[in-house]
């Protein structure tokens, strides 16, 4: 006789007459553990459903109190039934996902191979700036993701910035070939945690963003939200590009900088070298103009590479890890 | 020991103290291999050393706990380690309200924080550390300190009294009569108990009028019917019991999981992006290197075969833990710390009605600790130009750690 325990997403196979800690270390799935008799309480978990046997759990280690509260202590307990356990209680709410049929309203080419999507709801979504929809690929039946570039009150046309990915199926084979003002595009969302937190817990720190390519998007949603809650807190964006072609929305930005004179917009050029612009790697960028990044909180989105080039460049001047939130485009055949 | 198939253990003879402490894991991987149950001539006892005789005589009914000799000598009786039935259940009674789960919850987090913190905005900013002198064993002595009551014990000297305690309790060489063939290794010990009970027994003269909520005044009150204390001699053992390993070993603890994540900087790197990490890394790193290593026994209460080997009743038994720690029928590549090793459990608190009293408390003063070094300093880099010295048999860790970072 054996039973499912569901933890943290893993699903491990548990006999009867095996405790949840022995079944989830042999299945590879740790979770803390120290004296394997009942007597420490490392082990303690949330039964969130389904119904454990205590077994020889000492009184004095797990409580009548905590038991009735659905704690238990993995290395004792044994499932009498399918079982769903988690640490500590988190109690984030997300906004529901929700499948959306989405009306194009324009297509435009704002830069080298880049594009801007709209798309307009038939009712407002839901969702914190920074996270993205996945699309459908007509045809093909394949997913894409793609960043929201807007800000949470901007919820009845999406905005997207799409780039060309030679023989890519989303957007060689749609998104920049027949797509057109007009169409109906079938979507899923909003996903991902790559957001400001609430705006209770947002106590103005200064931020600093990077963007790679289209990696831009979220950003764009992110630092307007982080400056409507504190108009005067330090935000410096840089965006990373090949060449100067690459860039776009420098007018948009550059007026975000009129308003809010603690905020930096900072176009990097990698590949084609402009006296216009700063030369290099953005991450690079921020390393020599920012000294110590001590309370401040980081923002990364774009190519993995870049992504964690940019958590190097954060710990080096000592952001707090914890503080660092990264968004990769990692591309479907590798996720 | 006179079966023929038993290899000949000669090699044994040659073992010294100083040879143990350097590294025992030579002479305890042979021990492991040849005889996972041996009478070790320079300790003067028998030795189990891979994780299954561990486990078996620290849970066995045919065995209770006795003290090392030497641990005996700096002591004195009773402490908890070796003392059973009654008086064990009433020190353990006595110890464990404090370190319950649910009562250390309560509090953790606002004794260690600011600990860590005040230790790291100290040398936070200088961009080069020896973590051991200046963050491990501080931040676990001051936060033991403090809930023991001892807040005006500075904390470099409650480093220096551990550090006595330690090495008398582990001078474990005996001669060819089972003499300690080191007396003298005591005297350290003697004049730091001495130097303990001058400044503790005002402490206790106060608890006993004006109790308050320090782990040491509740030792003396709690369970007592009315007006009536615990003897200080009673609970004076247990007290050196806690200012020598409970107030060590945290320290250890954190420092050898800082040396084991070093060894592996993808694996530092990714504990320091998810601090969720951190309770794994330090589980592997005492694994790897056991702060306890060797320091406690149990005696045999009847005749019994363990490993192979008839022991008479009295025997006593020295429980390697940091041995079993490293029995590759447990772990591959044991001597590797691995973050993402299989997640086995490991001994490193022992076993038994006698396993740690402070489990839960140390793992989350060092959990703590590592945090906000993590938080403080995410570039730490081990700074190559100086070694990392591993020293001790009874207890073992890095006797140093300079680190460097950007600043
Ligand atoms: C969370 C998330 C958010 C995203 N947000 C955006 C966004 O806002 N804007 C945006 O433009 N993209 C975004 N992406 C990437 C996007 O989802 C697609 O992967 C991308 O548009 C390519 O899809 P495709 O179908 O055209 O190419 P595919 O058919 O999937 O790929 C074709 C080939 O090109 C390779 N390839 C794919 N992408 C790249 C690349 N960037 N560089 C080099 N080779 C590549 C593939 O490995 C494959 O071999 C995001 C990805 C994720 C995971
Ligand atoms: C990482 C740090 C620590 C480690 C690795 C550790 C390990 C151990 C080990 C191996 C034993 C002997 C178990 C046996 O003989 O089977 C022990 C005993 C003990 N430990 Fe710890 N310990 C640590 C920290 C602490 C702390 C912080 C406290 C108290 C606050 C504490 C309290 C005790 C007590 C009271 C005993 C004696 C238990 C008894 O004999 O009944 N320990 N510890
Ligand atoms: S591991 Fe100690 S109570 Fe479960």
């Amino acid at each position: 006789m054996a039973f499912a325990v569901s933890v943290g997403g893993r699903r491990v196979e548990c006999a009867a007459d095996q405790t949840l800690l022995d079944a989830c270390l042999r299945a590879g799935v740790w979770m803390p553990n120290s004296c394997n008799q009942g007597t420490c309480g490392t082990c303690k978990l949330t039964v969130l459903s389904g119904e454990v046997d205590h077994g020889a759990s000492p009184l004095d280690t797990l409580t009548e109190e905590e038991r009735g509260a659905g704690l238990a202590l993995a290395c004792q307990a044994r499932p009498v039934a399918d079982v769903t356990v988690g640490g500590a209680p988190e109690g984030r709410t997300t906004h529901p996902l929700r499948d959306l049929t989405a009306t194009v309203l324009e297509v435009s080419d704002i830069a080298r191979d880049t594009r801007r999507v709209l798309l307009g709801l038939a009712e407002p979504l839901a969702f914190e700036a920074g996270q993205y929809v996945e699309l459908v690929v007509p045809g093909s039946g394949a997913r894409r993701q793609y960043s929201l570039a807007n800000t949470a009150d901007e919820d009845k046309v999406l905005e997207l910035h799409v780039r060309r990915v030679p023989g890519g199926v989303a957007t060689d084979g749609w998104l920049f070939a027949g797509l057109a003002a007009g169409d109906t595009v079938d979507a899923t969302g909003p996903f991902g945690d790559f957001h400001l937190p609430p705006e209770a817990e947002d106590d103005g720190g200064p931020m600093a963003l990077i963007g790679g390519g289209t990696g831009l998007a979220p950003l764009e949603g992110i630092a307007r939200t982080a400056l409507r809650r504190h108009p005067d807190r330090q935000v410096l964006l840089y965006h990373g590009v090949r060449g100067a072609a690459d860039l776009y929305d420098l007018d948009r930005l550059g007026e975000l900088g009129e308003e809010h004179p603690n905020f930096e917009f900072v176009p990097v050029l990698s590949d084609e070298p402009d006296p216009a612009y700063r030369g290099g790697f953005p991450t690079d960028a921020f390393v020599e103009d920012v000294g110590s990044a001590r309370g401040w909180s980081g923002w990364l989105c774009g190519p993995p590479p870049m992504v964690e080039a940019g958590v190097k460049a954060f710990k080096r001047r000592r952001m707090a890890p914890r503080h660092i939130h990264r968004e990769k485009f990692t591309p479907a055949d590798a996720m | 020991m006179t079966t023929t198939e038993r290899p000949d253990l000669a090699w044994l003879n040659d073992v010294t103290m100083t040879e143990l402490e350097r590294n025992p894991y030579r002479a305890y991987e042979r021990l492991r291999a040849e005889a996972p149950l041996a009478y070790v001539p320079v300790l003067g006892s028998y030795v189990a050393s891979t994780a299954e005789v561990c486990r078996e005589v620290a849970t066995s009914p045919d065995f209770e706990a006795v003290i090392t000799p030497a641990g005996g000598r700096t002591f004195g009786h009773p402490a908890i380690i070796g003392v059973n039935g009654d008086i064990h259940a009433d020190l353990r009674s006595m110890v464990e309200p404090a370190l319950q789960p649910v009562e250390v919850d309560r509090w953790i987090d606002d004794l260690v924080r600011p600990i860590a913190r005040r230790y790291l905005e100290r040398f936070e900013n200088d961009g080069q550390a020896e973590l051991v002198a200046q963050y491990c064993e501080p931040v676990s002595v001051r936060s033991l300190g403090d809930l023991l009551g001892l807040q005006d014990v500075e904390s470099d000297k409650l480093r220096e009294w551990f550090a006595k305690l330690s090495r008398s309790f582990t001078n474990a060489a005996v001669d060819e009569n089972g003499e300690f063939a080191n007396p003298e290794g005591f005297a350290e010990g003697d004049q730091a108990k001495a130097e303990i009970r001058a400044i503790v027994d005002p402490l206790i003269d106060r608890w006993i009028e004006h109790p308050d909520d320090s782990a040491i005044s509740h030792w003396l009150h709690d369970g007592m019917p009315p007006g009536q204390t615990r003897d200080r001699e009673y609970i004076y053992p247990t007290i050196y019991v806690y200012l020598l390993g409970a107030m060590q070993e945290p320290g250890h603890g954190m420092a050898s999981t800082l040396v084991g994540l070093f060894s592996r900087p993808e694996q530092l790197e990714e504990v320091v992006d998810d601090p969720a990490l951190i309770p794994r890394a330090i589980s592997e790193g005492l694994r790897w290197t056991s702060p306890i290593w060797s320091a406690t026994a149990r005696i045999s209460t009847k005749p019994v075969t363990i490993a192979g080997v008839d022991l008479p009743e009295g025997t006593p038994v020295m429980l390697s833990y940091g041995s079993a720690n490293h029995d590759t029928g447990q772990y591959e590549a044991p001597s590797t710390y691995d973050l993402h090793r299989p997640p086995l459990p490991h001994l490193a608190f022992g076993a038994g009605n006698h396993a740690c009293a402070g489990i839960y408390f140390a793992n989350h003063v060092m959990r703590i600790a590592l945090e906000e070094l993590f938080e403080a300093i995410p570039n730490l880099e081990r700074d190559t130009r100086e070694g990392v010295e591993f020293w001790g048999w009874g207890f073992r860790g890095p006797t140093s750690l300079h680190v460097t970072w950007e600043v």
